[in-house]
């Protein structure tokens, strides 16, 4: 007797789909700085254009005629930014649809294996395995139609989804449409920024204002007036990086026309290099792979002003996500430090990212690099020397210091959910401004850590004084690097012998009480060598390693290291010295 | 009738300006990558792009046409009012195009 079974049909292949939704993020942030640039337009239209005091004939004409034009700009504005948004929403909608895409291909495949096996059994089976055989086979079928559903409804969604994105196209394409869509139309931006808290407003308040406003008041600021939120403390970090982000954008296009055209002032041109470095900066992070998932790290332009401090400019790249991280790890920079240094300390915040990750997996970080005040300009003994730089004196780092204090309050007040576990770590002259921010103003971390520190502020003569608890502030010093012997030691204090001159004391001595950790590199030179002032960072260091781990909140796996002593019959003694240094693994590669 | 040349050929500057910025931005409509989107999105993104750098152009030249209306009409009164003639020397600076 011939039993027949009936095998399940053959499930349809995925079709592919050729996108990159990170290309179309990147079309729809040009719209968007664009639209900032045409919104300007409106606004200068309505206010500074107007001519007071000029009347007669050609003033009517003039204040007639550039009303309509004002008009335009605005409803320009509010067109290019709604398609900017559209755009955004595609690339959203594009990702899940690889992602559903990604899901269906992994069962289409294990369909096709699931019906070779059942192919296999027919023809080995025997005639009492039939049953069975038929009931598998009748299962399997059942979830070829559910996946043939799910394909089907794929392919409808992908094709509304593109359906929709043409109608925004569409709908905007010439100022006819414009006009009738947008002409006359409020900017829900205005009414928003008239109710924005003044500029002395704690992070709190600006905090809670920004929650009071709606999702499309909020995504019209960030397209309209970026400059008035992207650095302001208070506002949560995917905000920041928004406008911040529409701000590095119109910047890098307007200069980059103006030097086209050979108009580029010298103040323009520091300016624009300084936005270059910027954008070199986000660049060299996200070109790295995070170590625990492999995909590109994400980053967080969290501060951006290519202009401030006479035009060394100011900017802070995160590595991962600042708003919802465990982890932060704010790094605070020191001598020669300016907003062109922004690729290099990039580097630097990408290898804490991955050797965090790489020690500690299983939670989630955000690093961040923040050139934020005036640091001196050169190091000692380049350039100028001491006192010119403003290196001897704490002037710079005091400024620093109530800038970071205030930043790190504002990154405290605008994250939503639980707080995170916060370590800032100041390196060289940014120890100076890191002690001087924690001794002066209380700054609100979880661990406080100083890196090659020529000293932590002339009123900061142990662990304590930091406001900080003593089991928490670290200090990691190179027994080779000439700028962490720089410090107080034992009863010395240059800032008295020299007149002002000085920088506090030494984190690592034993009197400041501070948890030393093992600094040291394997490939040290036997004198004092001003390059592995530079190594704190690097790869496969002790320093690295510890960082990391103190990042982490792992304190039990920290490297420590006896401190510096500075008995009153000799020179400072630095039992590291001696210590043969290791290479702890931060990164997982050879 | 008042005329304020200064103010006007001050006024005149920040229109260049508003011409330079909206040329910036007409670039980077153009430049704007089209290569993420689908073969089935890419073309209207691109007669997008298209269509709204024309516009951003020409609005940047009605901002240029709006600054050398201003330079030409205080330019025109100063020339025709002695009143003004001694002070014409420092007018006639702010009345020129800087870029």
């Amino acid at each position: 007797m011939t039993v027949v079974v009936t095998l399940p049909p053959a499930p349809r292949a995925v079709p592919e789909l050729e996108c990159d939704p990170g290309g179309i993020r990147g079309y729809g942030a040009d719209l968007l700085a664009a639209s900032a640039q045409v919104d300007d337009l409106g606004t200068f239209a309505a206010g500074e254009a107007r001519i007071a005091g000029w009347t007669g004939l050609g003033a009517t004409a003039y204040h007639e005629a550039i009303r309509p034009t004002g008009r335009l700009a605005d409803a320009m504005s509010l067109a290019l930014r709604g398609v900017a948004r559209r755009v955004d929403q595609h690339a959203d909608a594009l990702q899940a649809l690889l992602e559903r895409r990604t899901t269906l291909a992994g069962e289409h495949d294990h369909l096709v294996t699931t019906i070779a096996g059942l192919r296999d059994r027919v023809a080995a089976g025997t005639e009492a395995e039939a049953a069975a055989i038929q009931a598998a086979c009748d299962d399997c079928a059942a979830r070829v139609r559910t996946y043939e559903t799910d394909l089907d409804r794929w392919a409808t969604d992908l094709m509304a989804e593109e359906e929709a994105m043409r109608e925004a196209f569409a709908r905007v394409q010439t100022l006819d449409q414009v006009e009738r869509r947008y002409g006359g139309l409020a900017d829900p931006a205005d009414g928003a920024l008239d109710s924005m808290p003044g500029s002395h407003a704690p992070p709190s308040e600006v905090k809670s204002w920004w929650d009071g406003l709606t999702r499309e008041q909020q995504l019209a600021i960030v397209a309209a007036s970026p400059g008035s939120i992207g650095n302001r403390d208070g506002i949560p970090p995917w905000a920041r990086d928004a406008a911040n982000t529409v701000s590095l954008d119109r910047d890098l296009a307007d200069w980059g026309n103006l030097e086209d055209q050979g108009v580029l002032t010298d103040d323009e041109r520091q300016w624009l290099d300084n936005a270059r470095a910027a954008q070199d900066a986000i660049a060299a992070i996200e070109d790295g792979t995070d170590p625990v998932t492999g995909l590109a790290v994400s980053t967080t332009l969290y501060v951006y002003d290519p202009s401030a401090f006479d035009g060394d400019g100011a900017v802070a790249v995160a590595a991962g996500d600042l708003g919802s991280a465990h982890d932060i790890a704010v790094t605070v920079p020191g001598f020669g430090t300016d907003g062109q240094s922004a690729p290099y300390q990039a580097d630097r915040t990408l290898d804490l990212y991955e050797a965090t990750r790489h020690v500690d997996g299983t939670g989630s970080v955000a690093t961040m690099f923040w050139i934020g005040y005036d640091a001196p300009d050169n190091l000692p003994w380049e350039g100028e020397g001491w006192d010119a730089a403003g290196v001897a004196g704490e002037g710079m780092a005091s400024a620093g210091g109530d800038r970071l204090a205030d930043m790190l309050d504002g990154l405290r007040d605008s994250r939503d959910g639980g707080p995170a576990h916060v370590t800032v770590i100041g390196h060289s002259y940014g120890s100076t401004t890191t002690g001087l921010a924690a001794h002066d103003h209380g700054i609100p971390v979880d661990d406080l850590v100083f890196v090659g520190s020529p000293g932590v502020g002339g009123d900061t003569d142990s662990a304590a004084d930091t406001g900080v608890d003593p089991d928490h502030v670290w200090a990691g010093s190179n027994s080779r690097d000439p700028i962490a012997d720089l410090g107080n030691h034992g009863w010395v204090h240059l800032e008295s012998v020299l007149g002002g001159a000085g920088l506090g004391d030494d984190p690592a001595e034993d009197d400041f009480g501070a948890i030393r950790f093992e600094a040291e590199s394997i490939d040290r030179p036997g004198h004092l060598d001003v390059g592995e002032h530079s190594n704190y960072f690097n790869h496969d260091t002790e320093s690295l390693y510890n960082l990391s781990q103190i990042v982490s909140g792992n304190y039990d796996d920290v490297l420590t290291a006896d401190p510096v002593t500075d008995p009153w019959y000799d020179s400072p003694q630095d039992p590291e010295w001696d210590r043969d240094p290791t290479a702890p693994d931060t990164d997982g590669k050879p | 009738m008042d005329v304020v040349p200064f103010a006007m050929g001050t006024t005149a500057r920040s229109w260049d300006e508003q011409h330079l910025d909206l040329q910036a931005a007409a670039g980077q409509i153009a430049e704007a990558p089209t290569g993420g989107f689908t073969a089935g999105v890419s073309g209207a993104a691109s007669r997008f792009a298209s269509a709204w750098q024309r516009h951003a152009t020409e609005l940047g030249d009605t901002a240029e046409a709006r600054a050398d209306g201003l330079r030409t009409s205080a330019a025109d009164y100063v020339r025709t009012d002695q009143g003004v003639a001694s002070d014409s020397f420092l007018i006639l600076d702010v009345l020129r195009e800087a870029r």
